[in-house]
């Protein structure tokens, strides 16, 4: 082995690291290895300073290996390797030591924090003295996006990504896009009404040329890597031809079938053939063969004799597609918590208590009421109402731990709207806290409280239930001290928002991670908030975490942002740590063959041979291996030996 | 053997090597870090692909260099960066962990864990526990290179 | 009952008619009673070929030197070559092929099957005070000859383990096969052995290794009779590293030593443990490890420890077939993971 000049660099991060590392002897440490030709410290290695630091001394003693020894890989290891290039390095030759996550924040005692970040980081020297120079594979891309769910989050995406010129396929789960906002009647805190903003970007998606759209469509399977994804796509039939469907209603009209209507939250009812709401988009009625009597002339088929047109087909099978995609923005949104959870409050079994997104129906010009609020019982007008925040969230012991971040401003929003529809009533609004950050928000709370006279009361409800044609709300007053009893005539239960249901499977299809409460896990918190940990796989919407629809639309226009530049590139780097086959030991046994995760492998005249730009380097070919013969680049196993005996000395 | 006994009267720290996987292991002990979750220092991480990349060498080969104790720590099953890594690593592991049972090497020596990158709390809960299951066992020198 | 003349016939007739290269059998050692391997290359050397209780080599060894000896010395066999198989050396044989380590149409295998036993062990006889000069199947009872005349000896009484514990004692795959299929005839229950030391608590089944480690001299004849162990380069063996034209000066920098060959209990037991992992779904229990093993360490435990966690927990049995995944090349979504935390 050619000797290695390896050169140290050890941060103190400020005060993070240095106050439980001694960093100084650390630097000492490893002047002492062998290779290691330079050995310093720093107060911000990442800083300007710092890094021109170690760019000099890579020059001035000709290092041909760099470890840095500071905070996790995930922060600055490309800060670092980039340093590294432009000093000449090859950066695949620069290794970040983890001294500061892994050792300095959790340890307290400095000797053995000290001790520790010496084995990280002589670890760190051996498996550089071993790293080999690589260059990164080009590998071409694909111009064409996924976006996961057709909500604002991925309306906003998708006309984003195609008005830079890339091809979209967006796919929605359900028969319309618009997703929950959809539903809503009118937006915190401007008041302006939600179906009046959205539908023209709903239409815009419906006739921009780059775009694809497919609803009644879910994600089935997805392979590849960033800049090359294959995604398989199935569509579910409609049995309705949307290109021939003149949405005239003839068919639903004659439906013998009656369910809830999911749109309308169960407030109302539809056929089995229906049209979600009148401006869905795609235009077109789809037939729910869950709830159609059996698709088939013999049993029904009056809406196939009604419809004119002959757009009904019940013959329609499921569509597989199979589509290349460079990069996918994942906007799957959010579901309420389910009242079921709730049993204080009723489980769902109390007649007039109501979720937010219901009570939006209620007051929406196209729902269940026509705008008119009136409770669902009797459709008479609620003259009490009590609405009621932080059901189901900041509840870790019973419920969700988070805070859902838009209810308070929502229920303000319901407050005001019942008050406009019935200047008469009360709203009553039990809170723990107002949390009414945002542009405009807390002067829209204040708005409610002092000019609409909602009465808030701070303190949570212990339980309601029915009592003479109302609902008994008990709860408490935690500023008087006083029990508080209320007759309402409607209760609106302020639920949680939890990941959407499938959030887990759409993960797992994707290979991304997920939180502790289920939603999708972005790369770094502050830092990448928009990316997966799966490199051109990003996230948009409520799907990463509660969120309103300015917040919402900003990261679906961020996401966008991330896949255009992504994409703008004429290839990608893919990079080379990838799995080499030592012809000498390989015998063909094929055994890595079958091991790939990614089919990167093949057998070439006896001899495994690996496709460069499908290999990932996870390794499990030299794990099965028993004759050494594949390893990945620059972590091979005598760089783990050395790097166990540097943890062991 | 009497090289050992005073070993063991001395305040003994078992000396671990801990072969995080980097998506989700790794990234989970950052996170214990992130959120100051102190936890004994006796763990040495080395960051590797993917737990399906652990041979049973890297595994031998530290108990040969003396660790009290071997670590393996991945993604839980089916969120596997590479897809399905960790079930590779899962069959694999458990020959070696029967076989060092079988030889009647203490079984509390070698462990697996899955640790999400959500899970930092729970990362510092394996190290946790892992110390002092390893504490009343003593050095280990079953395995060890060198005469005592 | 096997015709001994059967199987000389069909090794005369496929050397006459050149339908094979070469026939690898046994034939009587010079040293008394035992058999030994041989390869018979013309029809005339048919009727050296013998057929009995001493038969226990594992003659898939064969097949692997024979491709050793083709590919060093670059010539192309053009005709396969026939090997008498009982039901663990075709296994063997399925797992070379299922490593693509020859192909099936470079094989003839002329099965024969264990019908009503096995095959001896021979330590097993020597315990018994028996010197023999020729040992016969003969139904369930092995006959040897001796200077006190013949003796009549059940042959569950001085059958090697592995065959009283033998699972599939009939060759499945095979050209043409000698014997009836007798399978199910098994005397033992599988693992018998290995379930009577897994009784022993955790130390005392260290005190056991412990002392079983620290003889090994490092002689390495498990690994020279093993027909998986055809790596040119053992793990341990850094210094046979063979240096080709293909060679890179990065690859001899490279090389691991995971193990050390210093005969030291800690190094033994790394090899021996490296060695048992290396044949998990690939060691069909021939026990010729075992038994070539000078200081008779009990590898078979070890080896059949593997061999069992593999079929209980992982439903595979090595050598089922040729174009299945390797043991530790696959999973199953239902493999365990309760020891995971």
């Amino acid at each position: 082995m050619t000797k290695k000049r390896t050169g140290v660099f050890v941060c103190h991060c400020g005060n993070n690291i240095a106050a439980t590392v001694d960093v100084k002897k650390v630097a000492e440490a490893m002047s002492n290895e062998e290779n290691v030709v330079a050995s310093e410290d720093y107060v911000y290695m990442c800083s300007d300073p710092g890094q021109n630091a170690v760019l000099q001394s890579i020059k001035d003693n000709k290092l041909d290996s760099v470890v840095i020894s500071c905070c996790s890989p995930n922060l600055h290891e490309k800060t670092f390797r980039d340093n590294a290039k432009r000093a000449g390095l090859n950066s695949f030759t620069c290794e970040i030591a983890n001294i500061r996550e892994q050792c300095a924040w959790v340890h307290k005692d400095k000797a053995v924090a000290t001790e520790k970040a010496i084995k990280i980081s002589r670890s760190a020297v051996r498996r550089a003295g071993r790293d080999q120079a690589l260059e990164p594979i080009a590998v071409p891309v694909t111009r064409k996006v996924l976006v996961i769910g057709g909500g604002i989050a991925g309306i906003q995406a998708a006309l984003d990504i195609a008005n830079a010129g890339l091809k979209v396929i967006l796919v929605e789960k359900l028969a319309t896009i618009g997703g929950h906002m959809l539903q809503l009647s009118e937006t915190f805190p401007t008041l302006d009404c939600s179906q009046c903003i959205l539908s023209p970007k709903m239409v815009d998606v419906s006739r921009h040329e780059n775009i694809e759209l497919m609803t009644y469509s879910e994600v089935q399977e997805v392979n590849g890597s960033v800049g090359n994804f294959q995604v398989k796509i199935k569509q579910k039939p409609s049995y309705v031809d949307p290109e021939l469907c003149k949405i005239c209603d003839d068919c639903a009209a004659v439906c013998p079938v009656v369910v809830p209507n999911e749109h309308d939250l169960g407030l109302t009812a539809r056929r089995a053939i229906h049209i979600p709401f009148a401006q869905a988009i795609p235009a077109s009625y789809t037939l729910d063969e869950n709830a159609c009597l059996g698709l088939n002339p013999v049993r029904c088929g009056k809406c196939k004799d009604a419809c004119d047109v002959g757009a009904i087909n019940y013959d329609m099978l499921p569509k597989t597609v199979t589509e290349e995609v460079g990069a996918i923005v994942v906007a799957t949104g959010y579901d309420l918590y389910a009242q079921e959870h709730m049993n204080e409050l009723g489980g769902g079994q109390i007649d007039d208590v109501l979720d937010g997104l219901q009570f939006e129906r209620l007051c929406s010009a196209s729902g269940a009421t026509k705008g008119h609020v009136l409770r669902p019982s009797d459709r008479t007008v609620p003259k009490d109402v009590v609405f009621i925040q932080c059901v189901g969230s900041r509840d870790p012991a019973n419920h969700c731990a988070y805070c859902s971040k838009i209810c308070c401003m929502y229920t303000a929003k319901h407050a005001s709207l019942y008050k406009h529809h019935v200047p008469d009533g009360r709203a009553y609004v039990f809170y723990i806290d107002i949390r009414s950050g945002g542009k405009g928000y807390e002067e829209f709370v204040q708005r409610i409280m002092e000019e609409d006279e909602a009465i808030y009361l701070r303190g949570r409800v212990s339980k309601l239930y029915r009592k003479d044609g109302k609902v008994r709300v008990l709860g408490t007053d935690t500023l008087t001290g006083q029990n508080v009893e209320i007759d309402a005539d409607m209760v609106v239960l302020a639920l949680a928002m939890e990941p959407s249901k499938g959030t887990a499977d759409i993960a797992k299809t994707l290979k991304i991670g997920r939180d502790k409460d289920g939603f999708l896990a972005e790369a770094h918190p502050k830092l990448k908030p928009v990316e997966s940990v799966t490199a051109g796989i990003f996230l948009a919407g409520c799907a990463q975490g509660p969120k309103d629809i300015p917040e919402t639309v900003s990261q679906a226009s961020a996401a966008a942002a991330k896949v255009i530049g992504l994409l703008s590139q004429p290839t990608l780097s893919h990079a080379p740590t990838v799995a080499k086959v030592r012809n000498s030991h390989c015998t063909g046994c094929e055994m890595c063959v079958t091991a790939c995760p990614y089919n990167a492998i093949s057998l070439e005249n006896g001899k495994a041979l690996v496709n460069e730009v499908l290999c990932e380097g996870c390794g499990s070919c030299s794990a099965t291996c028993v004759r050494s013969a594949i390893e990945v680049k620059n972590t091979t196993g005598l760089q783990i030996q050395e790097m166990i005996e540097a943890c062991l000395a | 053997m009497s090289e050992q006994q005073a070993e063991v009267t001395t305040d003994y720290e078992p000396r671990i090597v801990a072969f995080l996987c980097k998506w989700c292991s790794s990234a989970g002990s950052d996170l214990a870090g992130v959120s100051r979750i102190q936890y004994p220092s006796n763990a040495t991480p080395i960051t590797v692909p993917c737990t399906g990349s652990i041979s049973p060498n890297y595994i031998l080969s530290a108990l040969k260099k003396g660790a009290d104790g071997v670590l393996v720590s991945g993604c839980h099953i089916g969120d596997c960066h590479y897809i399905e890594g960790n079930f590779l690593a899962r069959r694999k592991i458990h020959l070696v962990k029967e076989l060092l049972g079988f030889v009647g090497i203490e079984q509390d020596r070698f462990r697996m864990s899955w640790v999400s990158a959500a899970e930092g709390a729970k990362y510092s809960q394996v190290i946790k526990d892992f110390v002092e299951d390893l504490r009343p066992l003593g050095p280990q020198t079953k395995v060890k290179a060198g005469r005592s | 009952m096997i015709n001994l003349q059967d199987m000389r016939d069909t090794a005369r007739n496929m050397l006459a008619k050149n339908e094979v290269r070469g026939v690898i059998g046994y034939r009587r050692s010079t040293n008394g009673m035992l058999a030994e391997p041989v390869v018979i290359t013309k029809p005339e050397q048919a009727d050296e070929l013998i057929w009995d209780p001493t038969c226990f080599h594992n003659l898939s060894l064969y097949l692997v030197e024979d491709r050793k000896f083709l590919a060093h010395t670059r010539a192309k066999a053009d005709l396969p070559i026939a090997i008498i198989a009982k039901g663990c050396d075709a296994r063997s044989t399925v797992v070379l092929m299922q490593e693509n380590y020859f192909e099936r149409k470079d094989v003839y295998i002329i099965g024969v099957s264990c019908e009503g036993t096995g095959v001896l062990d021979e330590r097993k006889l020597v315990k018994k005070g028996i010197r023999a000069t020729n040992s016969a199947f003969d139904g369930d009872d092995f006959v040897f000859t001796t200077e006190q005349g013949e003796q009549r000896i059940p042959a569950r009484e001085v059958m090697a383990d592995r065959c009283l514990e033998c699972r599939e004692c009939f060759p499945k795959e095979h050209n043409i096969v000698l014997g009836e299929d007798k399978t199910g005839r098994q005397l033992d229950a599988p693992f018998t052995a290995l379930k009577r030391f897994e009784e022993l608590d955790p130390a005392a089944r260290w005190e056991f290794w412990d002392h079983q480690f620290e003889r090994c001299i490092r002689c390495f004849a498990c690994r020279s009779v093993c027909p998986m162990c055809y790596c040119d380069e053992c793990i341990v063996d850094s210094t046979s590293f063979p240096v080709t034209g293909q060679t890179t000066a990065d690859e001899k920098a490279n090389r691991v030593k995971w193990i050390e060959r210093s005969a030291t209990r800690a190094e033994n037991m790394t090899y021996h443990m490296t060695r048992v992992l290396h044949l998990a779904g690939r060691c069909i229990d021939c026990n010729e490890c075992e038994r070539v093993c000078p200081v008779n360490i009990p590898l078979r435990l070890l080896n059949n420890k593997m061999e069992r966690e593999a079929r209980e927990q992982f439903g595979y049995e090595p050598g089922a077939s040729i174009g299945g995944p390797s043991l530790t090349a696959s999973f199953l979504d239902t493999d365990p993971g309760k020891f995971i935390r």
